[in-house]
């Protein structure tokens, strides 16, 4: 039997429990009211983003052919895996994945993820180049990281490596203000860093494209809404030409120097090559830190590019330049001559010629033939460093030729106004005299030597280095000189190859003029003889020539670092890259 | 006498289970087709419960509920020793292809008892001995369920308790202590026992665009899915966020996500509605009905329904905390769909028999 109560109490009790639970019923609906109807087109536009994904397509760079239709740089395909960051997880259960399956270097990833901006949901590059296994890994783990993808791309590929490595140049990461700067790009976009690479960047980048595909919350793709195709950049075709550039990596073999090769009238570079170099393919995907400091730190600093940022005494190889000068000045004739003991004293000073034995009666053509030191000593000073200053100027030298794949040294002339404002000491009247032999404080680059050469063959034009061909023929700067002057020059100059007593006889045979020079590094007070000096003591060697002589089209500058002599080691050398250079046939001329 | 039964509220529970399975059918895409068939066999189980159990007399419950109590807690401890692990919780007997969680059972045991306790007394308050029976008569079942340990089973019991209380007259000090003890437990607990991803769900809460990768991911997802549903929904099976899976856990605890993507703000409120009409049914017949029992089961049976739903809601809405309470009759689950038909079928009887001995 139910006892039966008054269950007002009760009742009152639930009353207040019934409102209060359909008060917060009213309020849910109106929360879904706001979510539903007030903020539905964000929430829409969020579930669209959610199942859409962003796939840059990227676009291929432009390929670089040498003046001959020989690759320089290449495209190949390659398997790239992206990370979608926003998608994943727990990115540290990623980055173990990737590290244990070896695909990746876990620090690596680690700093990227910290440096990715958050939430553009733009998809980093972890790795390039993956293998097809690795590809076969993350497919199979595919569910468990949604966030990773694996899309085709390309990789720069330089099938002459490190033949070409500082002219092509290759490729860096942009930058994150770089990123923000250029249309379309990606965070891993690789853009042009040295060399042709760099200077060609505008014509052989491409326009990304992007696909907007179906994802699943697996990140399993499930179709694609639409696709803005990529745009692959121009194709380039520039001036080197591969079989003397090759020349000029057998010319210096392990030596360290510099190789530079101009048409004379153009300016046209038809090589430049530097020693020792490095794989440029390495740069093509992302470099360990490994391979990196082992570039970076070789003692031989592979990465300088020797033709345009080695600075070096020019040595014996300034002396056209001096005796053209002199001419010029009427403060010599051809036929002024002196006589050479081995030595002179001049400001209290002895100053040796290379010969101890003394080369007796030399005049201005047999000066250069035979590079006599005594003879430029003493023009030296009749010049002055205030005249030789200004021609060494009008040469070229002293400033950058402005060739552009890379940071271009300046080189030096040194002045007296330079030696206060630099030294903070004063100029020695003595100091003319050793720049007069292209010793002292005095510095070229090979390009620059290069240049000067051409002008002396070419009557006068101090060409514009280039690498790609320009639209219109670049200014060249004329220097006035007399024709007698520059004649009683080269006819020096051609001696040195073909004379009795040449400095440079091992090029005979090949229809080239020139010059030797071996630059001192380092004053030894002892006699010894540069052979028993330590390595990075010994002399730089240089050639710098042109041909063929009657009809100049190439000037050739070899530097060898610490090589020795000028004409035991540097014309020899040259003469590899001559034969390369004058068996390349007619000057092709760009743009014609 | 008898009478019929309330069809308002009958025709409300139907209309959500039919919802659960559209749905169902909708996210089978994502979830797979076999989980439909089989919602349907527990629908039509609970449903057949439900009208055999209204027409047992009210006052039957009233007396049995002792007996069922004790096979409930019975059925609790033999599920800790003869139970299977499903994620960590040993919760279920499994018997060929049934699955039965003895926890979404226990609970109709317990209100039952409670019910069936707070009837018995004469007195208007709450005295500390009535008090601890009531928590004893919850906290039993509630101890067992955390040693599975599950505990989103275990915080649908609590509604049960504080309405005990409140039904029983627990002086207003009383509750004050008590509002006290429970924010001191609280904080307690968040320095001790909540583990670092359950605190990140409560800080999710707060702060929306905490961790929306992380802690916070279900509770975006769900949202986006909530929203992007719209007016009228992008209909059934067609929710990007269902079908493509981003929305996590959506045939059960977010299984509203994907009926307010699919439907939009029309169905989402009409299932709304139906929830408000059977809550509203249950509120009816507390002002019918003049037995203690009947009355005090009802209230709790509304207590526990509205809890659930509102918990379940806010959580998918993203006020609340993910907790693991699912939305009875809608989300996908026997044992949940059956003993809540059950609970509703008791609560069919009391209808039924509402002026006997009046």
């Amino acid at each position: 039997m139910r006892i039966h109560t008054d269950p007002i109490l009760f009742r009152q009790r639930s009353r207040m429990v019934l409102v209060l639970v359909l008060g917060v019923i009213g309020l849910l609906h109106f929360k879904l009211f706001h979510l539903q109807i007030i903020q539905g087109q964000t929430w829409s536009r969020m579930a669209t983003n959610n199942r859409l994904r962003k796939i840059p397509v990227p676009a291929p760079r432009g390929r670089i052919f040498d003046r001959q239709g020989v690759v320089l740089a290449d495209n190949v395909p390659a398997w790239q895996l992206l990370v979608f960051p926003d998608e994943a997880e727990e990115l540290e259960h990623t980055i173990a994945f990737l590290t244990g399956q070896g695909i990746i270097e876990g620090g690596d990833l680690r700093q990227k993820f910290s440096e990715r901006r958050i939430g553009t949901m733009a998809p980093l590059v972890v790795a390039e180049n993956i293998s097809w296994e690795h590809v076969a890994r993350v497919r199979a783990h595919q569910s468990d990281f949604p966030e990773l993808s694996v899309v085709n791309g390309y990789r720069r590929s330089y099938p002459q490596s490190a033949g070409t490595a500082h002219v092509v140049g290759y490729l860096r990461r942009l930058t994150e203000g770089e990123v923000e700067r250029y249309d379309n790009s990606q965070p891993d976009q690789l853009i042009g860093a040295t060399g042709i690479e760099r200077l060609g960047e505008e014509f052989i980048r491409g326009k990304n494209g992007e696909r907007r595909v179906v994802v699943s919350a697996v990140g399993r793709q499930l179709g694609m809404v639409e696709e803005e195709q990529s745009i692959p950049g121009d194709d380039l075709a520039v001036t080197i030409d591969t079989r003397i550039q090759q020349a000029a990596v057998e010319a210096l073999g392990k030596n360290a120097g510099a190789v530079v090769v101009l048409d004379i009238h153009t300016g046209a570079v038809r090589a430049l090559y530097s020693s020792p170099s490095f794989d440029p393919n390495l740069f093509s995907s992302p470099l360990s830190p490994k391979e990196w400091s082992k570039i970076s730190d070789d003692p031989q600093h592979p990465l300088q590019n020797r033709c345009l940022q080695g600075t070096y005494p020019p040595g014996s190889t300034i002396k056209p330049f001096l005796a053209l000068a002199g001419l010029q000045e009427d403060l010599v004739n051809p036929q002024w001559s002196v006589y050479c003991r081995g030595s002179v004293t001049l400001y209290g000073h002895t100053f040796r010629c290379w010969r101890r034995g003394g080369h007796g009666r030399v005049d201005m053509k047999r000066a250069l033939e035979v590079s006599c030191d005594v003879y430029f000593y003493l023009l030296g000073q009749k010049l002055g460093i205030e005249r030789m200053a200004p021609w060494l100027e009008r040469f070229g030298f002293g400033r950058p030729t402005g060739l552009g794949p890379a940071h271009e040294a300046s080189g030096l002339i040194g002045t007296p106004e330079w030696s206060r404002r630099v030294r903070g000491t004063p100029w020695y009247a003595g100091e003319s005299v050793s720049v007069s032999i292209g010793q002292g404080p005095v510095l070229v680059t090979a390009i620059q030597m290069a240049r000067a050469f051409a002008l002396l063959a070419n009557g006068g034009y101090l060409v514009q280095p280039y690498l790609i061909p320009p639209a219109t023929p670049l200014e060249r700067e004329f220097v006035p000189l007399d024709p007698s002057s520059l004649e009683v020059v080269i006819a020096g100059l051609k001696r040195v190859v073909v004379g009795s007593e040449g400095t440079a006889r091992s090029l005979r045979g090949l229809s080239v003029a020139g010059k030797t020079g071996t630059a001192q590094v380092a004053r030894l007070p002892s006699e010894g003889s540069n052979t028993e000096r330590a390595h990075h003591l010994q002399h730089h060697a240089w050639f710098i020539g042109w041909g063929p002589v009657d009809d100049p089209e190439v000037a050739v500058a070899v530097l060898v670092e610490h090589g020795g002599g000028g004409g035991s080691v540097a014309a020899p050398a040259a003469a590899v890259v001559f034969r390369a250079a004058l068996r390349s046939g007619p000057n092709l001329g760009e743009g014609k | 006498m008898q009478h019929r039964i309330d069809t308002i509220l009958m025709l409300a529970v139907v209309s959500v289970l039919a919802a659960s399975m559209v749905n169902l059918y909708g996210v089978s895409a994502a979830v797979g087709s076999g989980l439909l068939m089989r919602q349907v066999v527990w629908c039509v189980i609970g449903l057949s419960l439900l009208w055999a159990c209204s027409f047992i007399r009210a006052t039957y419950w009233e007396k049995a509920a002792p007996k069922i109590y004790a096979l409930c807690l019975i059925a609790l401890v033999a599920v800790l020793v003869f139970g299977q692990v499903r994620g960590g919780t040993r919760g279920w007997f499994v018997l060929g292809p049934i699955s039965i969680q003895p926890s979404e059972f226990a609970r109709l045991g317990t209100m039952l008892m409670v019910a069936a306790f707070l009837g018995k007394r004469e007195d208007g308050q709450l005295h500390l001995g009535g008090f601890l029976v009531v928590s004893t008569i919850v906290a039993i079942p509630v101890g067992l369920i955390l040693l599975e340990p599950d505990l989103g089973v275990a915080l649908t019991y609590g509604p049960v308790l504080l309405i005990g209380w409140w039904l029983g007259g627990l002086r207003p000090r009383v509750w004050v202590v008590l509002g006290l003890l429970g924010v001191i437990t609280a904080g307690v607990a968040w320095a001790t026992v909540l583990k670092p991803y359950q605190k990140e769900r409560v800080l999710t809460v707060l702060d929306a665009d905490r961790d929306p990768y992380g802690a916070g991911y279900q509770v975006r997802q769900s949202r986006i899915a909530v929203g992007s549903g719209g007016l009228s929904g992008e209909g059934i099976g067609r929710g990007s966020q269902s079908v493509l899976r981003f929305l996590p856990a959506q045939h059960t605890d977010f299984a509203f996500a994907s009926w307010a993507e699919a439907t939009g703000f029309i169905g989402a409120s009409a299932l709304l509605v139906a929830f408000s009409v059977i809550l509203l049914r249950l509120g009816v017949l507390t002002e019918r009905t003049g037995q203690r029992f009947d009355l005090g089961f009802a209230t709790i049976v509304f207590a526990w329904l509205a809890f659930q739903i509102i918990v379940n809601l806010g959580m998918v809405l993203g006020w609340l905390p993910t907790a693991g309470i699912t939305l009875p009759l809608f989300s996908y689950g026997g044992s949940s769909v059956i003993s809540t038909c059950a609970t509703l079928g008791i609560v069919q009887s009391i209808w039924r028999h509402r002026f006997v001995n009046q």
